[in-house]
């Protein structure tokens, strides 16, 4: 679909959260696979609530620290290429609303993951290790830096 | 016998040249800015979402199988014997190629083999493997009305007074130029055009070149160099943005059509000037376009009129899509606002859509047409336009602005607008843009319904134009409808049913309102 005219910025990554709309179905499809684990009969509300943050933790990670650059052609020669998809948002710009948002659900899923495992002490660490998962790649002073060499290019 | 046509001077039978307006200058405020953009509704732009995502994941399930041979991948590879090397390309970035453009691709890229006027033939493709494999079925869709060709006054044409003159102009003069403006390739042809295009506009003087977008890529680095300052709309041509670049001025880019962030972005360069030394601008330029042919939206020009003379900056005004289509005289976004030309500083234009020619042109006063004939780097290096398109543009510049043929054809464009544009609404798509825009861009939102939509369409006999992410934003795919003089009564009613089945088809009726009736 190149058809000649740009789109409004170089690269539509970095303004995708900020589309009307999104993160209201970025909740709904948490709380989907919420309910999907929640419906499985050997799992228990304790493990399907731990198992909805380690999914929505490790997804998060694979999507937004992992992969790098973008499944499209951008008109910024490259700018992005080496960058995940987290450094890309809003062009780096730290402290915006889609940043927040992307460090609040996790803290909200770990609170709640630790409410419905009565606080049980297995629970705690796994949770407590996917929460560190999520926040940690997001800190604005580990913006670009890629420990041990890991996922560099 | 070529280019003996009389070019009829608007407004001067009164003697006052006043762009068609005999002195008479109306209320600009009483001229109702009707632009629409309703918002996308909630749940379109939940599925939109969603159906991106289904379409990423099993995009990466796709992949995988193709990384362990599972799946046949069909694109083309690296040598295996170069794996030590640094790779040539990612595949991350053709995963949107691969994984949706592919698949719908039989409605994008349709070979056409014949005039594109009000009908248009398609050669039939018949595509497998989820869209890498195609091949021509030997037969060629006849008749298809064309919906997506830039032909707003209908000059595609291959016969009548614009093709007879053009074929006896290539006897004369063959078809290549085979030299620049500069060098041996300034014909009397060109200097013609340049003159009635000058008369036309009502300008001073204009200039010509081979190739629209080279005209604003080549010529905006010729007037503003890195001490200037550029203010360009968001949603500006991709050939705009090169020539900004390219001039190594400073950009910024203000919200599509907003005076005030327009307004802010001028007082700030005013007041603080350049980024470390404070010193002032050498230039301030702002470039707009006439209409914007994805959103299909005028630009505010009495608004940034007033900006300009405000702040003391200048305005660079292209046209390629308004001029012709828009205004009494096809005169442009000028004459549609009852605004004399001198007022825009450069007038910038192209060749391409209402003329049926290609090229493009820069008008504006003597002394800035002179400095681009100098300087610009078409006028160097690239070739002059070749005679026959020259003719062609003569041929129906004269048409438009001397002759009853000529005003008929301008009515019959902004009829057809305004009848689609109302009937689009009543079927209840949302159509974005400014009630009197040639180019008429209704929503579809879902990436699978682009496809369907071609699909469908193209199933009922028509050929439309379907655009997706990411050429607009992510939850904004539309169709572009481009208006045309050419359509007659019956087949814009043809179109507005056909429209209206694929709505109810595939669940288009997005509009809040459906009383809209303008």
């Amino acid at each position: 679909m190149h058809t000649g005219t740009t789109n409004q910025v170089a690269n539509p990554n970095t303004v995708v959260w900020n589309s009307p709309g999104i993160w209201i179905t970025y909740l709904l499809t948490t709380g989907f696979m919420h309910l999907i684990l929640l419906s499985m009969p050997w799992f228990t509300t304790s493990v399907s609530w731990t198992l909805t943050n380690v999914l929505h933790g490790v997804c998060m990670y694979f999507f937004l620290h992992t992969i790098k650059g973008t499944p499209f052609e951008t008109s910024d020669q490259g700018k992005y290429r080496y960058s995940t998809h987290w450094e890309q948002i809003d062009s780096g710009t730290q402290f915006t609303a889609a940043r927040k948002f992307f460090m609040t659900t996790p803290i909200v899923l770990y609170i709640l993951a630790s409410f419905y495992s009565m606080y049980d002490f297995t629970h705690f660490v796994v949770n407590t290790l996917v929460l560190l998962l999520s926040l940690l790649p997001k800190l604005p002073q580990l913006h670009g830096v890629r420990i041990f060499g890991i996922n560099k290019y | 016998m070529s280019g003996d046509f009389k070019l009829e001077k608007n407004g001067n039978a009164n003697g006052k040249i006043f762009n068609g307006l005999n002195g008479h200058q109306p209320d600009l405020d009483k001229k109702a800015f009707q632009e629409n953009f309703e918002p996308t509704p909630l749940h379109a732009a939940i599925l939109t979402y969603l159906g991106y995502a289904i379409i990423t994941v099993f995009g990466f399930i796709r992949d995988l199988m193709r990384k362990y041979h599972i799946e046949k991948l069909h694109a083309a590879t690296e040598d295996p014997e170069m794996k030590d090397f640094v790779p040539l390309y990612a595949s991350f970035e053709s995963f949107y190629t691969r994984n949706m453009y592919n698949r719908i691709q039989d409605v994008f890229n349709r070979p056409v083999c014949s005039v594109p006027g009000a009908t248009i033939d398609i050669v039939e493709r018949k595509f497998s493997n989820s869209g890498w494999t195609s091949e021509y079925t030997g037969k060629v869709l006849k008749n298809v009305i064309n919906l997506g060709s830039y032909n707003y006054l209908g000059f595609a044409e291959n016969e009548g007074t614009c093709t007879e003159a053009a074929i006896v102009t290539a006897k004369k003069y063959g078809a290549g130029v085979c030299s620049s403006r500069q060098e041996i390739g300034n014909q009397d042809i060109h200097m013609k055009l340049e003159q009635t295009m000058a008369d036309y506009l009502d300008v001073e003087a204009c200039i010509i070149f081979g190739m629209g977008y080279a005209t604003n890529s080549t010529n905006i680095p010729c007037l503003v160099d890195k001490s200037c300052l550029i203010l360009s709309d968001g949603l500006n041509h991709a050939s705009l943005v090169l020539g900004c670049r390219l001039s190594g001025a400073t950009i910024r880019v203000f919200k599509h059509n907003d005076m005030e962030d327009l307004e802010r972005k001028l007082s700030d360069g005013v007041v603080y000037g350049q980024p470390r030394t404070h010193r002032p601008w050498k230039k301030i330029l702002i470039i707009v376009e006439g209409v914007y042919s994805m959103e299909g939206s005028i630009v505010n020009l009495p608004g940034v009129l007033a900006l300009k003379k405000k702040y003391k900056a200048y305005l660079y005004l292209d046209e390629a899509h308004s001029i012709g289509a828009l205004g009494d005289h096809g005169r442009g976004v000028t004459e549609y606002f009852g605004i004399h030309a001198s007022e825009v500083d450069i007038m910038m234009g192209t060749f391409t859509k209402s003329f049926g020619a290609a090229g493009g042109y820069i008008a504006g006063n003597r002394a800035l047409v002179e400095h681009l004939r100098a300087h610009s780097h078409s006028a160097c290096y690239a070739t002059s336009m070749s005679p026959p398109v020259c003719q062609q543009i003569l041929t129906s510049l004269s048409i438009i602005s001397g002759t009853e043929e000529g005003r008929n054809r301008i009515k019959q464009l902004a009829k057809n607008s305004k009848t689609f544009r109302q009937g689009l609404k009543k079927i209840g798509y949302i159509v974005y843009g400014n009630d009197d825009s040639p180019v008429v861009p209704t929503m579809i939102y879902l990436p699978c319904k682009i496809g369907a939509y071609g699909r469908e369409m193209l199933q009922r006999g028509f050929a439309v134009v379907v655009v997706g992410f990411p050429a607009t934003p992510i939850v904004e795919s539309r169709v572009r409808f481009c208006m045309s003089a050419a359509l007659t009564d019956e087949q814009i009613e043809k179109a507005l049913k056909a429209a209206e089945d694929v709505a109810r088809v595939l669940k288009l009726d997005y509009s809040a309102d459906k009383s809209l009736s303008c």
